[in-house]
């Protein structure tokens, strides 16, 4: 039985921690043509803000790969995105990410799938929450 | 900036030529790998006229209209987007993105900006808002 509104609480182990480097941020900025910007060079760079996408993609795994949703990441468009920070985060923080389903609505053959993602370090400090809605095409509709 | 800010005021934009090298490079930095930013085949087969821009490429470039005004990116607070089309990148050239953005509330020492992000006629990014400290 594919997604239902029932799997809504549903929450995925943490992903492994996460070591922010000086060197991902560089990386990162660069490829928002941001590397102008003083924040994210020096000693203890913060990350632009949105680097939270790639620590919180991480925990997407865990739910594509739980086999009672029967999700594929190839029938998923990502319809919006919301991040809410606690504090930027820096190189050198040690970051687990945790998903939870939040809301699903079903229409036909498409789910429509909230997911939170609260990003902590590994001492257990809130640093981010990212929102993500996704929109879902069942297999036998494809 | 904080003693001055306020509802209306329009912040400095800027434009972005996409290339797929651009992409690439996103695609590294992000470790987004989805073959729709690379392939045009894959792409042809979820229906897209070509290779796409990764949205959270669109969404962190747009960010920079907030945060290349207000200084320290650790100022922003929240920051939200639907992605409302595709910015379709050419196999060789590149595509145009505007980016601009209108200061919309100004509360408790935080303001929020509405950020537009259009390719040629179309609103690539919807409802597109940020919230940033003025401290």
């Amino acid at each position: 039985m594919p997604i239902t509104e029932q799997h809504v609480g549903r929450s995925y182990p943490a992903t492994a921690p996460y070591e922010i480097s000086r060197a991902k941020i560089a990386e990162f900025a660069a490829a928002l043509g941001d590397a102008d910007n003083p924040a994210y060079s020096g000693s203890v760079p913060i990350a632009p803000p949105t680097f939270a996408v790639l620590l919180a993609a991480g925990s997407w795994e865990s739910m594509f790969a739980d086999p009672e949703l029967e999700l594929s990441l190839s029938r998923t468009v990502h319809a919006d995105q919301r991040f809410t920070w606690q504090r930027p985060l820096r190189a050198g923080d040690e970051v687990v990410a945790q998903l939870r389903i939040d809301k699903v609505r079903l229409r036909g053959a498409t789910a429509i799938i909230t997911i939170a993602v609260d990003l902590s370090s590994t001492s257990g400090e809130s640093l981010c929450t990212a929102t993500s809605t996704l929109m879902h095409t069942a297999a036998e509709a494809a | 900036m904080n003693t001055s800010v306020e509802v209306g005021q329009l912040l400095p934009g800027f434009s972005v030529e996409f290339t797929r090298a651009d992409l690439a490079r996103y695609a590294g930095a992000s470790t987004d790998f989805n073959p729709i930013h690379y392939n045009d085949a894959a792409a042809a087969a979820l229906g897209l006229p070509g290779v796409i821009a990764h949205g959270m490429l669109t969404m962190g470039t747009a960010l920079r209209v907030v945060t290349d005004w207000v200084g320290d990116p650790a100022k922003v607070v929240n920051y939200y987007v639907r992605f409302t089309k595709p910015v379709v990148v050419p196999a060789s050239g590149w595509v145009r993105v505007d980016f601009g953005g209108t200061v919309t509330a100004v509360a408790d020492g935080v303001a929020t900006i509405t950020i537009e992000a259009a390719c040629g006629e179309a609103k690539v990014l919807g409802s597109a808002t940020a919230q940033v400290r003025l401290d």
